[in-house]
């Protein structure tokens, strides 16, 4: 897709945030703006506690920035929005809830009625592969197969962007491998806005059309890449392990 | 049948096979070797043993005390804890919810309520007879009293511990607050309040014994007060046995509505 042809759906514009620790101040975010275009699969990119999720909680609007602005559509808004949805880090399905009523959590919230949002729940569901899962409660699942739920329930919510915080961090290595490449058929068949946090730079090279990489604390943008690679990617492709190595090098050290 | 079965298996299938039995097998022998020591213990004295206690109430269904047998007696210290509990399963979630979700309610009532708790519903026992004379009603109030505080505090305890990263989901769904208490807070609470319905079930059940031994003429507290007036000590210990096993009864029931009421809480088996 030529440059000239993308629209910014979301635009960040000077975020900061800071909290109080201990009588002090201390920066998380400092001076971030991001233009993420329609249907982008953005990732964002950086160390361990270096305020990434932080960025995401505030286009969330779980937290307020303490200065800058966020619009959709060029159109300024704050707070929580309904065009936004979130697949959380820590497992955030309840779990007194079966996956069809995780899933369909949004829409009812929403006030839709019954039928249609099993319907729409049911899409989803079939979605990320867990048909014949609705009736199953969360303590029955697999962490993929949780994190799949976590996807469906985001999606069910007819978000235009998802921001997703971490969401394969907790999973073993092979289900891992196996979720990244889920997650870009899913957006492959249901385009969205993806804003995709990660501190795993292969994660991060596998799946964004861009990466933002973030300096160490208090986050500011240190470097954006397109990544212009066919999907599926390759891991071992020259290419890919040339990129992989670029990031890496630019990388800071969170210890 | 069980030789066949067991040969076919390997060491460690046999292995669980027999734990399972004998997981099965030892509550029969405590209570058979309960009932060996009373038995031991009443052949030469006058305390009663099992069979005389058995005796009894086989003899009380001949000759019921106050038209009563004990089924009778039973079924009415049943209905005084379940008009308490109907109270505080209502009243005592209903309060619980409200200080659990709303700091500064919690911080109005806290004091006044741990004070309100510490005051053992025994040394309520004088005061409500002197208001309520010995009527259903002050009997009912008593166990109110002595069962209210496990309700509240449980319920209380699953408000105000929700996750925030719930409550977080109902935000990005833009769940109102209303919303948010009945749709999130209330339902991951539920476990929680199951607790309190638990031990306030127990506490009613001993506190109902407690105000029946203090003047009344039906239950199952008022027949151990008439055995100890008569000397009639199979009375005493039929009651106690009866006690007991409504008692356990009860604690079985509420398990079984808790795991059909909150399937979730089923924890995996095998």
């Amino acid at each position: 897709m030529p440059m000239d042809k993308k629209k910014v759906k979301l635009r960040l514009e000077n975020i900061s945030q800071s909290y109080v620790v201990n009588n002090e101040v201390r920066d998380a975010v400092s001076n971030v703006s991001i233009d993420v275009y329609d249907n982008e699969f953005l990732v964002i990119l950086g160390p361990g506690h270096c305020g990434k999720s932080v960025l995401l909680n505030i286009i969330g609007g779980l937290e307020k920035p303490v200065e800058g602005n966020k619009y959709i559509d060029g159109v300024k808004f704050t707070g929580s929005d309904k065009r936004i949805g979130m697949v959380f880090q820590r497992l955030a399905l309840m779990p007194w809830k079966t996956v069809m009523g995780n899933v369909e959590f949004g829409p009812r919230l929403a006030g839709v009625d019954k039928a249609t949002r099993r319907k729409i729940a049911q899409k989803y569901i079939d979605l990320v592969g867990l048909k014949g899962f609705e009736k199953a409660y969360p303590h029955q699942l697999s962490g993929g197969m949780k994190q799949r739920v976590g996807i469906a329930r985001a999606y069910a919510n007819s978000p235009e962007i998802l921001l997703m915080d971490e969401p394969f961090g907790q999973l073993d290595a092979q289900t891992r491998i196996v979720m990244e490449e889920e997650i870009q058929r899913i957006w492959q068949q249901e385009k969205r806005t993806i804003i995709f946090v990660t501190n795993n730079i292969e994660e991060a090279v596998y799946l964004g059309d861009r990466i933002i990489l973030l300096s160490k604390c208090p986050a500011r943008v240190k470097q954006i890449y397109e990544i212009n690679l066919p999907r599926p990617r390759n891991t071992m492709d020259p290419e890919f392990l040339r990129i992989r190595r670029e990031v890496s090098e630019n990388t800071d050290l969170a210890l | 049948m069980s030789r066949v079965k067991t040969a076919a298996m390997s060491s460690s299938e046999r292995k669980a096979y027999y734990l399972n039995r004998l997981y099965m097998i030892l509550p029969v022998i405590s209570v058979l070797l309960l009932l060996l020591l009373w038995t031991t213990a009443s052949l030469n004295s006058d305390f009663p043993s099992p069979v005389e206690t058995w005796n009894r109430l086989i003899e009380l269904f001949e000759r019921p005390i106050k038209n009563k047998t004990i089924i009778g007696h039973t079924l009415a210290s049943l209905t005084r804890v379940f008009l308490a509990l109907a109270f505080n399963w209502t009243f005592g979630i209903a309060f619980g919810i409200l200080i659990g979700w709303n700091k500064k309610c919690r911080a109005l009532f806290t004091p006044l309520f741990n004070a309100f708790r510490a005051v053992p519903p025994l040394a309520w026992i004088p005061l409500i007879t002197m208001w309520f004379g010995i009527g259903e009603f002050p009997k009912a109030l008593t166990v109110i009293i002595g069962s209210i505080a496990a309700v509240v505090v449980n319920t209380q305890a699953g408000l105000s511990n929700v996750q925030q990263i719930y409550l977080d989901v109902g935000t990005m769904f833009n769940a109102n607050v209303r919303q948010k208490l009945f749709q999130i807070a209330i339902p991951s609470a539920l476990d929680a309040i199951f607790a309190g319905v638990r031990t306030s079930t127990s506490a009613a059940w001993m506190v109902v014994l407690a105000a029946e031994m203090l003047g009344a003429k039906s239950g199952v507290g008022f027949l151990i007060t008439r055995g100890m007036d008569s000397m009639d000590m199979p009375l005493v210990l039929m009651s106690m046995a009866v006690i007991g096993i409504v008692g356990a009864m009860l604690a079985v029931v509420t398990q079984f509505a808790e795991r059909l009421i909150c399937p979730w809480t089923r924890k995996r088996s095998n």
